[in-house]
């Protein structure tokens, strides 16, 4: 029905190989001549056997018996083909009796004699010889040198061109970026999109040639033709590439990413984000497409990390608006605190622009990079287990949401998620946050020189919260009581857990961390003192936290504390204020009171013993380093052995 | 997630479920719950085919839905002698009983659910709860969770003097039917006492007590069937409910 199909046959025509030289190629036996197929005929001819009288023989048998006709016509017939060749035989057989003939007879002298022809002299002289030896030979040494001679040059090529082959270039390029061959030209894709990037914007480049005169003009115009952009550093090549890569406008030139964190249009701290610098130094090996492939991919990543925070800046509905102008990112930290997020992206390298700014915040910078990384890998892989009939994608905690009745709370916190503007801005606050802390903890710490103020950061800690450890000793009396508190500083406020277990939380102010230092500094005094006291068996008649006496303060009450000695015959009464500074008052008094006198109203002596009034210290006049010394001090001097 | 108690509510003679309804959720408003948003319970039985032969009624598995775990379908397989299996799985599951048609068939008539508002107030979540089987109304089912605590035997008295005070009626001081005490048998072989209100409560015994109280509406329904009186009589099982009326103040 359909048409037919062609069937070729052909012979294998295959020649057996005769020798195979060094470089591959094979020799063949050349296909016999005609006259060799016939030598190979004549060879399987039996001749012993078709003889003249054998053949007559049969001619007269096949003759005599009429039974044999068709099979001697038929063995005539079978001797057609070779009726020529016999004849012929017979007839070089006939010449070679003839000449036997001859030569036996001229053999014999005696009827035939041969006589030997005279032959012409040779008159070749031997210096025709060796001038066509000579020729012959120098036409040998003119191929071999010739040879030598390409052999050199390319050698010498090889090695003196700084330029490597366009193929060799091209194989490490492919090394290292993804190239595909489309009809004629090499485009590649140095995007992000097989890391899970889902930006619009395409990162293909072309790979060509570069124009062949790069190699001897001078260095300047060897810059300009091997690169496709300016992303040379401004040195002086020695090499230029033999291949040439094409990168989209768009790309060209150097990108960052600029934050910066600014109170009231000072900056604070500044911070950069960018790719290079990560990754081995492959210059020396490669061209300079690699260096201009690189930057192009930093541009992309600048791009889409910006457009991606932008789009979230104008989403994202905030106490304080974010602002988006132009290339610029303004989102509000803290009252006054702005955070400020530029991408910078300069197509052309000047080597006289003042070198980026150097006090890089490296923590903000890799934060981005991470922050932009995570989501392009959260959108290529999908947590495990893969079921084969539900959906791919939730999380591992969203899957055993079923089977483990979690509840609509739960649920409800599992579909919450940041965006990258706002960890950011997470970050960025608790920087400062901590930055603040530390100020002031430091600031207190300097200032106050009684109890010594000792902090000890935690050295693991998140990107939005770190935990200080304070130890409030005085020196010297570190055994006898030491206040300690655990503050965590996270994003916008402060969570401060004292040692007897109350949890304070405080907001951004730097004040409140301060006034709270110095109300414990306060109690420690008095709570040391009250340890002392016992050491020293003075008896502790009574103490407080809050006073409620004197004049309001803004930061609590005074704190106070009654001993009384041994001997129970003298007083001491502390009082202890913070506003602003801590203030000591001590008072004693002695009793017996040596200011009683009977009166008509109170006459029994015994009353004497009720305590005199109490007279004040001059506390700074005391001998002692620290509050606890000179109370100690005190405590010894007022000490007496009684009878 | 905390202790779960199902209250079903008597409904007196000449009112209308949503009459209740509101006079309940106006009680619980002006005692300061917030209302916050509604809820629905709801339970299909499936039962296998062929039937057995030796007139048992064959394995029934129920399937129920809780709008307080979206995430979740409870299954619970009743083989007929009052033993129970019960599964906690993924929403997927319907779709694997969709699949088991040929096993186990549907009994669309038997389609039960408790449906209502739902209010927070303070530590508590009360559920009011109207029990419709194929758009008969049956009855009143109050749901009320103790969040802070998850052992019944600790908080039944609070939970009782909460349900007390709102709902007006009395509530007996025995623990709820489904956490009485029982005798299982244990791993040994040997018969013990296991004290339910001891246990940890888990999402799954809120499942288990509304299957309870659905299959008493079904069986109650099949019982009025039976008798002729039709749907909406009082409920036989109420009358200690009824007698606490009389002690309301």
């Amino acid at each position: 029905m359909s048409n037919s199909v062609n069937i070729s046959v052909e012979t294998t025509c295959e020649n057996q190989i005769r020798e195979i030289g060094y470089d591959g190629t094979e020799l063949y036996q050349p296909p016999p001549t005609l006259s060799e197929s016939l030598a190979k005929c004549a060879a399987r001819i039996d001749f012993s056997k078709t003889s003249l009288d054998d053949l007559k023989k049969e001619e007269k048998t096949a003759a005599a018996a009429t039974e044999d006709d068709k099979d001697a016509t038929q063995f005539q017939e079978s001797l057609w083909p070779w009726d020529a060749v016999r004849n012929k035989l017979k007839d070089a057989l006939t010449e070679i009796c003839v000449l036997s003939d001859v030569i036996s007879v001229a053999k014999d002298k005696r009827y035939l004699v041969l006589d030997p022809l005279l032959e012409e002299a040779d008159d070749t002289k031997p210096i025709v010889q060796v001038y066509s030896r000579k020729k012959a030979i120098s036409q040998a040494a003119q191929v071999l040198l010739g040879g030598a001679e390409r052999l050199r040059s390319a050698h010498s090529e090889q090695r003196s061109r700084n330029v490597s082959d366009f193929h060799i270039e091209l194989l490490r390029l492919r090394q290292n970026w993804r190239l595909k061959k489309v009809s004629n030209a090499i485009i590649g894709d140095l995007s992000y999109r097989t890391a899970g990037s889902k930006f619009g914007m395409s990162g293909t480049f072309e790979v060509t040639k570069a124009e062949e005169a790069a190699d001897e003009d001078a260095p300047t115009s060897s810059n300009n033709s091997s690169s496709g952009t300016s992303g040379n550093n401004g040195m002086q090549l020695k090499a230029s590439s033999a291949l040439r890569v094409i990168v989209p406008a768009e790309l060209q030139g150097v990108a960052y990413i600029k934050v910066i964190t600014q109170k009231d249009q000072e900056d604070l701290c500044t911070a950069q984000v960018n790719l290079m610098g990560h990754g081995p130094n492959i210059t020396a090996q490669t061209g300079v497409w690699q260096k201009t492939l690189e930057f192009a991919q930093n541009v992309l990543f600048c791009k889409e990390l910006f457009a991606q925070l932008a789009r979230e800046a104008i989403q994202l509905q905030a106490p304080i608006p974010h602002v988006v102008i132009g290339n610029q990112i303004r989102a509000t930290l803290l009252p006054n605190i702005q955070l400020i997020i530029s991408l910078c992206h300069s197509t052309t390298f000047d080597s006289s622009q003042p070198a980026p700014i150097n006090d890089h915040d490296h923590v903000l910078e890799h934060s981005l990079h991470q922050l932009l990384r995570e989501v392009h890998y959260k959108n290529s892989h999908h947590p495990f287990p893969h079921p084969a009939s539900a959906p791919l994608g939730p999380t591992k905690k969203r899957m055993l949401a079923g089977p483990m009745a979690a509840d609509r709370e739960t649920l409800l916190d599992m579909t919450k998620s940041q965006t990258i503007l706002e960890q950011i801005i997470a970050q960025a606050q608790h920087i400062f946050m901590r930055k603040r802390t530390q100020y002031v903890l430091d600031t207190l710490a300097r200032d106050v020189k009684d109890p010594q103020i000792v902090s000890h950061w935690n050295a693991m800690n998140s990107p939005t919260m770190s935990c200080v450890k304070i130890n409030i000793v005085t020196h010297g009396y570190d055994a006898i009581g030491r206040t300690s508190l655990v503050i965590h500083v996270k994003e916008r406020s402060l969570k401060c857990i004292c040692r007897d277990g109350r949890v304070m939380r405080l907001s951004y102010e730097p004040q409140e961390l301060r006034d709270l230092i110095l109300c414990q500094i306060n109690s420690h005094q008095i709570s040391c003192l009250i340890s002392l006291a016992r050491c020293m068996a003075w008896t502790v008649l009574s103490n407080s936290n809050h006073l409620g006496i004197g004049k309001v303060e803004p930061l609590g009450n005074a704190s106070s504390c009654l001993l009384a000695s041994p001997n129970s015959d003298r007083m001491i009464a502390v009082q202890i204020r913070c506003d602003p500074q801590i203030d000591v008052k001590v008072y004693i008094a002695r009793s017996p009171r040596q200011d009683f006198f009977p009166s008509p109203l109170v006459p029994e002596k015994l009353w004497e013993n009720l305590g005199g009034n109490f007279k004040e210290v001059r506390f700074d006049k005391i001998e002692g380093k620290s509050f606890l010394n000179k109370m100690e001090f005190l405590m010894a001097s007022l000490t007496s052995n009684s009878s | 997630m905390g202790v779960t108690v199902l209250q079903p509510y008597p409904l007196p003679e000449g009112k209308s479920g949503a009459h209740i309804i509101d006079q309940l959720s106006k009680r619980l408003l002006s005692l300061g719950a917030t209302h916050a948003g509604q809820f629905l319970v709801d339970c299909e039985s499936y039962i296998s085919t062929p039937q057995p032969h030796n007139g048992s009624p064959g394995r029934a598995v129920h399937v129920l839905h809780d709008s307080e775990h979206p995430a979740s379908t409870f299954s619970i397989i009743d083989n007929g002698t009052g033993k129970q299996v019960a599964l906690v799985a993924d929403n997927s599951f319907d779709l694997l009983m969709g699949k088991v048609t040929n096993t186990f068939t549907s009994k669309k008539q038997t389609k039960i659910e408790s449906r209502g508002a739902r209010f927070e107030y303070g530590d508590f979540v009360i559920k009011l709860g109207s029990v419709t089987m194929m758009e008969h109304f049956k009855g009143i089912l109050i749901e009320i969770e103790y969040k802070a605590c998850v052992i019944l035997a600790y908080c039944w008295e609070m939970i009782r003097e909460v349900l007390q005070g709102f709902l007006g009626i009395g509530v007996g001081k025995d623990f709820p039917s489904y956490f009485a005490t029982q005798t299982i048998m244990t791993a040994m072989g040997q018969q013990q006492l296991h004290a339910k209100h001891n246990d940890i409560f888990e999402p799954m015994d809120t499942v288990k007590q509304y299957l309870e109280q659905f299959t008493n509406y079904r069986k109650h329904v099949a019982l009025l069937g039976g008798m002729g009186s039709g749907p909406g009589g009082p409920p036989v099982h109420m009358s200690p409910s009824v007698v606490g009326h009389a002690h309301r103040p």
